[in-house]
């Protein structure tokens, strides 16, 4: 019986041991780009995309009218699918937009034959007139809200359809015209002077074929149609998204020119050649944090985040930079401001709340911003001191001096005296409302109470799963609130508008912020030309509405991304999702490295 | 047995009408308005206004207005369940086709899974019971109880560590372009292993009631031979609960393993489950709850059946 054990045990291991040698992960010739998404994609139908993966993935199928430079810093606008910059009128609402004739949508089913046609200005109109179609419900509707001549009464047309798909597209639109197959007209309600890069280099002004709307309808949104780089050929959701060149890309050459530093940085290496360079891309959807770093320190994945619990064994705390280990590996780092504001919000519509400025200045005074940082996001941001980020163009590197932001527990004591004073009687326990209920967002809370506790004031939390938290907060329910933003272009006026009393919830400002001294000068900063003028009004209206403390700032984000070192041409691009097109990879670089690493296995 | 059959699919129907009432509270009535969530941070009035629309969200939520009383939530959500329409998911995907399309990968995973942890653990339990209280028996238990004591999801970091990462024997994570088959195999075995402990310990009970019984030393005094009386004797008469565990297990197969398909990118139903907690995706979870319900209610009159074929002492009247 022992040797028929040891015989069975023999062949077990025998068995086990050849599996696993057939399942060893092979070295990886193809030019294929591995990248992983956290998080799965709800659509890639440019007209509802908002949502940064579905815009990573999104933006090598689509393209723009215009897009930023690859390189330049700060970010300079320049023609995509546009032959030229626009011609706009004197009166600047006008603009006039002549169209490349080289531009053909990708082949697919939808087309007759199946083989893409050339792209023509009323592909635009249709793109923008479907975000307007109420029944669509795009998510993109209110980048237009209120702009274009004659498209809110096309929306309110669209109320009286019976579905999405009976909206007639051909009603005309006095401000959205396709002149002749190659010029658009669009004429805007009043000047917008972000106009081309808060909607004509945005994914949902990308131009969709309506023989594509109509052949798939329902199913649009697993059906990119577009004229970029590359095209979708698989899609299983939750899983993997898999993207190929695109034949019918007319092509576009690497830039020329960038910062003086790119060429140093081997940035310019290309310069001139035809993209896109990379043949296929593979997004895999990995929400857990283990499996992602490791294929990526396997050389399976080619660029990567640091997860909270490696962050350690990848960034030298002392000196942030990468540690001995990932720098034998090759792997580079990039580390950037990602232009983006957290905060707590306070609702201004709450009777306790909105009178009482003093207390809102005691709680901005008793939380500790940098410990919070260091706690919650292993040092990667920065105190913020205004709402208007860093990185975009009105940034003011002078009002941290203000000290709204100051950890200050003593002026915090005396200016609650002050709240108790002004209400007659000691502050009721105060109400925060955190999105979520996992470990990270209990954490949090409690980091809050403790704060508070150590000032007199008594914080309870209530962890609410997503639809619940926004339901409340949009609906003003929420005393506090914790929440933040991204911007989506270097121009602030999306950060202002949050404050406007116009822009109220379910618009952004969920602070219900009023102030008519305010909503005066948002009127005058939002039709004013880029100039030191309309830099020093947005400063002063970010002032102002720090000095009413409507939500306690906390943190500006600072991103830190990793790549391997055969992922070549990589500058990180904080506005712009079309750049795989702009990358390369090196082949034998990635092949060398994948076999030291199998050599190097126990 | 066709009065059993009739009588037991008569009870399923309070049972299943049961699980609706109480997915429509907890999804429609305490889970909260998903409107805001699919329309986006500063949608309009009017985009919410059609999102309630469109999922039925702006109807009355029990009793429907007049002229049609039955056009409410509550019955809407009653006749979706009956009628296996459960309409679309978030991301605006018919749910009955993600459904369909995550049964074979996570049946894939879990149905090796499951034959390998019960042959293993009958297996062992038959020598464990046999030879109980010499040294293999001791190390067998202890064995078990640690692994019973470790949490699932350190077996996952372990395995995915050491067997994937470390000696490179399997894939990290599910690979595309391969079979489905390629990337289960390592968390089959985490599984099996995982699992073994429980079900070892469950089986050597049950192996070792039978072990007492007088026909096992009737059967040795015979003079058969140990494997003749532990493989055909003995495990014959531990049928009942092996069956009872067993064909109770198969629904919760379909349902895939939330852990293991979550950290090795299985896209099978567990992961779906995962995704649509996250995505707070009532309809998804809603559909998933009610067809559990029903495969746990038929495999529970399978096992009935089963009894009364594997112990005909056991009668059905």
């Amino acid at each position: 019986m022992n040797i028929t054990a040891r015989r069975v045990g023999l062949i077990l291991w025998m068995l086990i041991w050849c599996g696993g040698c057939g399942f060893r992960a092979k070295e990886d010739t193809s030019n294929t780009l591995h990248l992983a998404l956290p998080t799965n994609l709800q659509t890639l139908d440019c007209g509802n995309i908002r949502d940064v993966y579905g815009m990573m993935v999104a933006g090598n199928i689509y393209e723009t009218l215009y897009s930023y430079h690859y390189l330049k810093r700060p970010y300079v606008i320049e023609p995509l699918l546009a032959e030229g910059m626009p011609q706009i009128s004197a009166d600047q609402r006008t603009y006039l937009i002549r169209i490349r004739e080289d531009v053909y949508f990708q082949d697919d089913p939808c087309f007759p034959s199946g083989k893409g046609r050339r792209l023509v200005a009323e592909d635009f109109v249709f793109a923008i007139k479907r975000i307007a179609n109420v029944k669509y419900r795009s998510q993109n509707w209110p980048i237009f809200n209120e702009r274009i001549v004659g498209l809110d009464a096309f929306r309110e047309y669209t109320k009286t359809a019976a579905d999405e798909w009976s909206v007639d597209y051909g009603m005309p639109v006095e401000g959205l015209k396709a002149l002749d197959e190659r010029t658009l007209q669009i004429t805007l309600t009043r000047p917008w002077p972000q106009f081309l890069e808060i909607a004509l280099s945005d994914a949902a002004t990308a131009p969709v074929p309506k023989e594509a709307v109509d052949y798939y309808r329902a199913r649009i949104p697993n059906h990119p149609v577009g004229t970029g780089p590359y095209q979708l050929v698989q899609w299983r959701r939750g899983s993997f998204l898999e993207l190929v060149r695109n034949a019918n890309w007319r092509g576009q050459p690497y830039p020329q020119d960038g910062e003086p530093a790119d060429e140093a940085a081997g940035l310019l290496v290309d310069a001139g050649k035809r993209m896109p360079f990379i043949d296929r891309i593979i997004f895999r959807i990995i929400e857990e944090d283990q499996p992602r770093w490791l294929l990526f320190l396997r050389g399976e994945l080619d660029t990567s985040g640091i997860p909270k619990d490696n962050f350690n064994q990848a960034i030298d705390p002392t000196g942030r930079q990468l540690t001995e280990q990932m720098r034998q590996r090759g792997i580079v780092l990039h580390t950037y401001i990602d232009p983006s504001t957290f905060w707590i919000g306070f609702n201004l519509k709450d009777p306790l709340l909105g009178a009482n400025k003093p207390l809102r200045m005691a709680i901005s005074r008793a939380i500790d911003r940098q410990r919070m940082i260091d706690l919650f996001a292993n040092g990667r941001g920065i105190v913020a001191h205004g709402f208007v980020s860093p990185g975009l163009n009105s940034y003011d590197p002078t009002i941290a001096d203000a000290g709204f932001s100051r950890y200050d527990p003593q002026e915090a004591k005396q200016l609650l005296a002050q709240a108790e004073a002004l209400l007659g009687k000691p502050i009721p326990p105060l109400k925060l409302g955190m999105p979520g209920s996992d470990n990270v967002s209990r954490q949090m809370g409690q980091f809050l109470q403790q704060y508070f506790k150590e000032i007199g004031l008594t914080l309870q939390v209530d962890y609410m799963d997503w639809p619940t938290y926004l339901t409340e907060m949009k609906n003003g329910h929420l005393q506090m609130f914790s929440s933040g933003v991204s911007a989506s272009c270097p121009d602030a006026i999306d950060f202002l508008e949050m404050f406007g009393t116009k822009y109220f919830s379910p618009g952004p400002n969920c602070f219900f912020y009023s102030n008519p001294e305010y909503d005066a000068l948002l009127e005058q900063a939002q039709v004013m030309p880029d100039s030191p003028d309309r830099m020093a009004l947005y400063r002063r209206m970010e002032r102002m509405v720090m000095a009413d403390y409507p939500a306690v700032f906390t943190m500006h984000r600072i991103a830190y991304a990793l790549h391997h070192g055969w992922y070549k041409n990589v500058k990180p691009h904080t506005f712009s999702y079309n750049v795989i097109k702009y990358r390369r990879l090196d082949l034998l670089q990635r092949k060398n490295y994948q076999r030291l690493v199998y050599e190097a296995r126990p | 047995m066709t009065a059993f059959i009739i009588r037991r699919l008569l009870y399923t129907v309070p049972i299943v009408f049961g699980v609706l009432l109480l997915t429509f509270f907890l999804f429609s009535v305490i889970g909260g308005d998903i409107s805001y969530q699919i329309a986006g941070k500063n949608a309009d009035a009017q985009t919410i206004a059609e999102i309630r629309h469109e999922y039925g969200l702006d109807k009355p939520l029990f009793i429907g207005p007049k002229g049609n009383r039955l056009d409410s939530q509550f019955f809407n959500h009653f006749f979706k369940a009956i009628t296996f329409q459960f309409g679309y998911d978030l991301n605006r995907e018919r749910i009955i086709e993600r459904i369909g399309r995550g049964v074979i990968p996570s049946l894939a995973l879990t149905v090796p899974m499951f034959i390998g942890t019960l042959v293993i653990s009958i297996a062992l339990a038959l020598v464990s019971a046999f030879l109980r209280g010499s040294v293999l028996d001791a190390v067998l238990v202890v064995v078990c109880v640690a692994g019973m004591s470790i949490p699932y999801l350190s077996f996952i970091i372990f395995g995915q560590y050491v067997f994937a990462y470390q000696l490179d024997w399997f894939p990290i994570f599910y690979v595309p372009d391969k079979p489905i088959w390629y990337s289960v195999a390592l968390p089959c075995l985490i599984g099996i292993v995982a699992g073994l402990g429980g079900s070892l310990r469950f089986y050597r009970t049950v192996m070792l009631d039978e072990m007492r019984n007088d026909y096992v030393r009737t059967a040795f005094a015979k003079g058969l031979s140990v494997p003749k009386v532990l493989f055909k004797h003995v495990l014959k008469n531990a049928m009942i609960p092996i069956v009872t565990n067993v064909v109770l297990s198969i629904p919760y197969l379909v349902l895939g393993s939330l852990l293991l398909e979550r950290f090795f990118g299985i896209p099978g139903l567990g992961d779906l489950m995962v995704q649509a907690i996250n995505s707070r995706d009532y309809f998804v979870l809603n559909a998933i709850t009610y067809m559990m319900s029903l495969l746990i209610v038929i495999f529970t009159l399978l096992t009935d059946l089963c009894y009364a074929w594997v112990d005909p002492r056991v009668s059905l009247e």
